[in-house]
């Protein structure tokens, strides 16, 4: 199929990524205390990736972002559960939660929850499984 | 016209905007069942979309909120997302190309 | 006490899912890995045992938001019991699993997913909310589909889409009654439910949505008129995961009515509890002749978990404390003879090669040890004394004398003698009779296969011998369950 010309969606995409991925970001980021969160920042950063692997085609793209998806599934379970299972070591209960005020440089006084640990580990999870149920339905071959 | 007066005239601007969005999108819906052609099922898929996006649009204004802008933001992305996909299949009947370059 | 002791049975086979899910591929790992989590697993279940025995009951608030309003975790002797024997069954299966599966098929997660099944049923059981019910029955039944339909092959792809509908159609219902149940009640707070609808003496509406609900949790325990989903579904995939379901899944169901229908729906009796003695009676019956329908010997174990439910559910209709003493004592008895059956049938059917009864003769020359397991088991089972089955249903019967059930007792009687012909059955077709020089065995593999069952055997032995040890706390349990506040206090003490 050489006949099809994908030069709009390709240099379309160059663009439209990145500003989904930086979308991604801010909905995960905003998740704590607005809408948003790690499942829809999952789920926009996979949406993001598809995006590539549609118009680039599965091998570049996988050359691009040498990622097993299989993997992220239980790197992201594991640090949701190590996050809800830390406050063990400070004899709180499970899944307790903490904050606390930290001076970033360039950002200025930020505020930053052990929540958002815990919500890393649904976004990771959430492009994992999102990505290998996709990519699986793309490989099945006839 | 006193402010009184705009509020008023916005509301009832805003739920005839919400019926005839929601005229569009049963239209749309029985284009998108009945379609003769793939393409226009596509198509209609699409215009489904952007009244959804109109839709949330509308019932932010009514219920005077900035929560759901992002919610707009994100039916628009998702709905580029799936129109390149069908748009895709219907041109190629392959979504994810797999062993060109 | 509020300890993160109740979290633990849960969060330690999440942890080693997870952590199995990273070295997939490396299957001899991978299997001592597993076994060795798995007896950490059971040690923590045991610890948490003899703590909650020693102290009463212990809660945990998770994350810190109070009794109402937050997840509450109750870890109540009923709960603690159950989460240990599901671990004991466990270590049964993992040791027995390597010499079952097709490395394949280990490699395809199967590991993961046995931890997380057994994450879901610890769960369920030790969850003090009614939503977070719901939310465990999905992590097990999620694990349930991955295992069910394991190696893919079309016999099992056809019936794990009925039992995949099946359950997906109940667990809408059941949210769907969670939902009714909040918006009467506004909580799902198992405790404070129980508070509130004691508070206006369960109207009509809330009887109907116990009798919904009820309905939900028959589906999973595979009650009468909705137990047709059951036995195929269950002999399709590998031995060992047919033994955890048939040990785990139907009684997490049971372990749902009794704590429901003890703890909250406990004010209109002659509705609710009359109705569970009918359905209870017709269970009985419909699974034994089924049982006795068939010569796959798989199939005869696996009709045979429904008389098994219809005996705990009749307890829980009865209501005094001796027949839920019984129910409890039934269950736990049950959950271990039927891991164990399970493996024993797929024990004999990797060895014949077929789990068709006609094509057996004459076994008990080759596998003597696994023959004479199978006919204790069968005595288990049935309720011959002085097994732990012959307890369990003792207690039940008393109490169903007690309240004048008498109907139900004797129906409960005349279908203990149609369960133990139908075990009997492979016993005496299968086993006695001329060798069958045909059938060569594998000495290494029969043994590796054998020893799992002769510890589970073990456990309901001891479970029967050593009943004067077991009583208390079976006795205990039954206390607790027949005194709502004592679970309502613990959850909102201080």
């Amino acid at each position: 199929m050489h006949g099809t010309n994908d030069l709009i969606l390709r240099t379309a995409t160059v663009l439209i990524s990145f500003i989904l991925f930086a979308f991604s970001i801010y909905l995960f980021l905003a998740g704590h205390n607005a809408p948003g969160g790690g499942f829809v920042g999952g789920l926009m950063t996979a949406s993001a990736i598809v995006l590539m692997y549609m118009a680039y085609g599965e091998r570049a793209v996988s050359k691009i972002i040498p990622v097993n998806y299989r993997f992220l599934i239980p790197t992201g379970l594991l640090i949701a559960l190590l996050t809800g299972a830390g406050s063990f070591a400070f004899g709180e209960p499970f899944l307790n939660q903490t904050f606390g005020h930290f001076h970033i440089p360039l950002l200025g006084d930020k505020e930053l929850a052990t929540a958002l640990l815990f919500d890393l580990g649904v976004y990771l999870t959430v492009v994992g499984i999102t990505m290998t149920i996709i990519l699986s339905i793309a490989g099945d071959r006839e | 016209m006193t402010s009184t007066d705009f509020y008023y005239i916005t509301e009832i601007v805003t739920y005839i905007c919400l019926v005839a969005t929601s005229i569009s999108l049963i239209l749309l819906m029985i284009r998108a069942i009945k379609g003769p052609t793939n393409p226009d099922r596509a198509v209609a898929l699409d215009a489904i979309g952007i009244n959804l996006m109109a839709l949330v649009g509308l019932i932010a204004i009514l219920l005077v909120t900035t929560k759901l802008n992002d919610i707009v933001l994100l039916i628009g992305i998702l709905l580029f997302i799936g129109t390149i996909a069908l748009a895709k299949f219907i041109e190629k009947g392959v979504i994810i190309d797999r062993d060109e370059r | 006490m509020m300890s993160n002791l109740a979290v633990l049975p849960i969060i330690i086979p999440l942890v080693s899912g997870i952590l199995l899910a990273f070295f997939h591929t490396k299957t001899p790992f991978v299997r001592h890995a597993a076994k060795l989590l798995s007896v950490i697993s059971t040690g923590v279940a045991a610890y948490v045992f003899y703590y909650v025995l020693q102290n009463g009951t212990v809660t945990l608030e998770t994350g810190g938001w109070e009794a109402p309003y937050g997840i509450v975790l109750v870890a109540d002797l009923l709960a603690v019991t159950l989460v240990l024997t599901t671990n004991i069954i466990g270590l049964a299966c993992i040791f027995y699993a390597p010499h079952s599966l097709t490395e394949q098929k280990e490699k395809f997660y199967f590991y993961t997913f046995f931890f997380l099944l057994i994450t879901g049923v610890s769960g369920a059981f030790l969850t003090g909310d009614l939503f977070n019910l719901f939310v465990f029955f999905e992590v097990l039944l999620m694990a349930s589909y991955a295992l069910i339909t394991l190696g893919g092959e079309k016999v099992q792809l056809r019936e794990s889409i009925k039992y995949v509908l099946v359950n997906l159609f109940s667990s809408i219902v059941f949210v769907t009654t969670v939902a009714f149940l909040y918006s009467v009640l506004g909580t799902v707070n198992m405790a404070q439910m129980a508070e509130r609808v004691q508070e206006v003496e369960q109207q009509g509406i809330l009887t109907t949505i116990g009798i919904l609900l009820f309905f939900v949790f028959a589906t999973k325990a595979a009650l009468f008129p909705l137990y047709y989903w059951l036995p195929k579904p269950y002999t399709v995939p590998n031995p060992v995961v047919s033994a955890m379901f048939a040990a785990l899944l139907t009684k997490v169901g049971v372990y749902s009515i009794i704590r429901m229908f003890t703890l909250v729906f406990v004010h209109k009796m002659e509705v609710t509890h009359e109705l569970f003695i009918w359905i209870a009676g017709f269970t009985l019956v419909f699974g034994a002749i089924g049982a006795l329908s068939t010569n796959n010997i798989k199939l005869v174990i696996a009709y045979n978990i429904i008389p098994a439910v219809g005996f705990m559910v009749m307890g829980v209709g009865i209501y005094n404390q001796t027949a839920l003493s019984g129910s409890v004592y039934y269950m736990i008895s049950d959950m271990i003879i039927k891991a164990a059956l399970f493996l024993l049938a797929g024990a004999v059917a990797h060895v014949v090669g077929t789990p068709d009864l006609r094509k057996m003769k004459g076994l008990i020359h080759q596998l003597p040890l696994l023959g004479w397991l199978l006919f204790i088991s069968a005595f288990v089972l049935a309720g011959v004394p002085p097994f732990s089955g012959f307890i369990g249903k003792l207690m039940i019967m008393q109490g169903g004398f007690a309240d004048g059930e008498i109907a139900i007792v004797i129906i409960g009687l005349l279908s203990s003698l149609l369960i133990l012909y139908s075990i009997m059955k492979i016993f005496v077709r299968g086993f006695w009779g001329e060798k069958d020089e045909s059938i060569t065995i594998d000495k290494k593999t029969v043994t590796a296969l054998t020893w799992p069952v002769a510890f589970l055997v073990f456990f309901t032995v001891l479970l029967g011998i050593g009943a004067e040890m077991f009583y208390p706390v079976v006795d205990d349990i039954s206390n607790q369950l027949m005194n709502p506040e004592i679970y309502i206090d613990s959850v909102f003490k201080e």
